[in-house]
């Protein structure tokens, strides 16, 4: 059997914080390629929306500095795909800018391509009219004047990325792209097959996430034209066959078919075995390749501006009224103040969190977490990457491996203007009042 | 036995911006025949748990995770005003007191 090609996944998500031990243990074995998801819709439409990176830019920075001089000081591709969140204009834009920034910094020198994965409205309406626009889900169905009014995306394929390696690149930051091409292009165009380099994508785009216990830690992929074996860089984290089976369930609504623009990957006839008790191995799954070209586009619209009011109560009279008293104080303050606007009130503790049912049986909790730092950015930055750990904390006795916290916005962390304290309250005894409140005149 | 002594997982999320799917995962083969058998986690069962119409509700067991897969349509699209949970991540919780 040939010698596998080894592909390094550095992060399903670039910019809370790479493990650095991990990923320098994987630069270590060498990996033909490197490749980083930095995006999803997960985050939810106003990073998209927005143009902006749910990341901080300092951490982000962080991170791509490590995977770039990682992957230059070995001379291998490195694959970045949805940069900046959303993968849309401005977020490539700035992620493009950080890179280039980093390569000034650090004296490199390299080919970089960018692959834009912006759609033109005028196109999706003319597809919605040619009823070539499909729903994924219950979703209202945009007018052609939403469609305008949104900042639009199509997800990339192979094809894409592949494209720029044709054109010699060595870096190739994409737009939004499927997290899977990131990691398969490569070895597809190298002769591996497709359905083998298709299913390894698919795993190891969430790193460490298949193995036991899971976490971000880069993972290595190795493939042959037989199977393909996952190796966590992570010594304690391990992937073991039912580990790495139950990760095709993973944000999935059908965890034996996964749709890709250049086909279908079927994970039905797929089997793992274990290779030791640190690495399993799998084959078996099948590639149909597409019979017609479709992209999955995502588009975010801005429908207003968002104010939010956090209180509490702790009169069970009250609570036991607010169903009652909240309609009440609304009508109240439209009849006041005629300005369109819709109210959406969550009460946690009764009903702030359940999507479909009036209540929450088993209880709920509102965090309210003050950071305070001396910038927004930092105190921002901080609570962002505290929102994520906070989210996949792992803890004895969890069951809830998706997330441990229900945002009820997006972006959750929400600026709460300056913060003060008293520093004084004091009396100060004086020798005399003279000079101590001078008193002075301006002409204007 | 309830279903927190039986499930090694029980988790949700979501998959795209207008479902939520939700794992129920075992460490053994008994216990994933016994949960899968349960009629506590037929889709009826869930729909009245929910609060949702059953024809809404898709239950998938995944013998080889030893896993249950449920899938259910979002009640508001991920990030939308008036959505509870971006990611769809805390919508396990009525599944904690079920018994199978």
């Amino acid at each position: 059997m040939s010698e596998p090609l080894r592909i390094l996944s550095a992060s399903g998500q670039l910019g809370y914080g790479i493990p650095e031990p991990a990923f320098r243990a994987g630069l270590a074995r060498a990996p033909s390629m490197i490749g980083a998801d930095m995006g999803s819709v997960d985050p939810g439409p106003a990073y998209l929306g927005a143009g902006k990176m749910a990341t901080d830019p300092s951490m982000t920075k962080r991170d791509l500095r490590l995977i770039l001089t990682g992957a230059r000081a070995l001379g291998v591709p490195l694959l970045l795909g949805t940069a900046g969140t959303g993968g849309s204009r401005p977020q490539l834009d700035a992620t493009l800018e950080m890179i280039r920034a980093i390569a000034r910094e650090e004296g490199l020198h390299f080919r970089l391509a960018s692959i834009a994965a912006d759609i033109d409205p005028e196109a999706v309406i003319a597809a919605q009219s040619a009823g070539r626009l499909t729903p994924l889900g219950r979703i209202a169905a945009p007018t052609p004047a939403d469609i305008r009014a949104s900042r639009i995306v199509g997800q990339m394929g192979m094809s894409a990325f592949s494209s720029a390696l044709d054109q010699g690149a060595d870096v190739i930051i994409a737009g939004r792209a499927c997290d899977t091409a990131i990691f398969a292009t490569i070895p597809i165009r190298l002769g591996y097959p497709p359905a083998l380099a298709m299913h390894m994508a698919k795993i190891i785009e969430c790193t460490s996430l298949c193995c036991t216990p899971g976490g971000r830690d880069a993972i290595l992929g190795h493939l042959t034209h037989e199977e393909f074996t996952l190796e966590s860089m992570n010594p304690i984290r391990h992937a073991t066959p039912l580990t790495v089976a139950a990760h095709a369930l993973y944000e999935q609504d059908n965890p034996y078919t996964v749709g890709e623009p250049e086909g279908t990957l079927h994970l039905d006839g797929a089997t793992y075995h274990a290779v030791d008790e640190h690495r399993t191995s799998s084959h078996g799954a099948r590639w149909e390749p597409a019979t017609t070209l479709r992209i999955k586009i995502e588009a975010a619209q801005h429908i207003g501006e968002r104010v939010v009011l956090v209180a509490g109560s702790a009169d069970p009279t009250f609570i036991a009224a607010l169903p009652e008293i909240l309609p009440a104080v609304e009508a109240t303050t439209r009849s006041l103040y005629p300005a369109e606007f819709q109210l959406y009130p969550r009460i946690y503790g009764q009903s702030g969190v359940n999507l479909w049912t009036p209540t929450s049986p088993a209880g709920e909790v509102c965090l309210f977490i003050e950071c305070v730092a001396a910038s927004q950015e930092i105190a921002r930055g901080a609570l962002t990457v505290f929102k994520q750990y906070l989210l996949h904390h792992g803890f004895p006795g969890r069951l809830s491996t998706g997330g441990n916290i229900a945002f009820p916005l997006t972006p959750p962390e929400l600026s709460a203007g300056s913060a003060y304290r008293f520093s004084l309250y004091h009396l100060m005894t004086v020798d005399t009042l003279d000079g101590l409140f001078p008193v002075e005149i301006e002409t204007l | 036995m309830n279903i927190r002594q039986a499930a090694r997982v029980i988790r949700s999320k979501n998959a795209g911006p207008l479902s939520v799917t939700i794992d129920i995962m075992f460490d053994d083969r008994p216990r994933f025949d016994r949960a899968v058998q349960s009629p506590a986690l037929a889709p009826a069962a869930i729909a009245a748990l929910y609060g949702i119409p059953a024809g809404d509700v898709v239950v998938m067991p995944v013998a080889n995770a030893l896993a249950i897969k449920i899938s259910l349509p979002r009640a508001v699209p991920a990030g939308s005003p008036g959505d509870r949970d971006i990611y769809g991540a805390q919508q396990h919780a009525p599944l904690l007191e079920i018994e199978l």
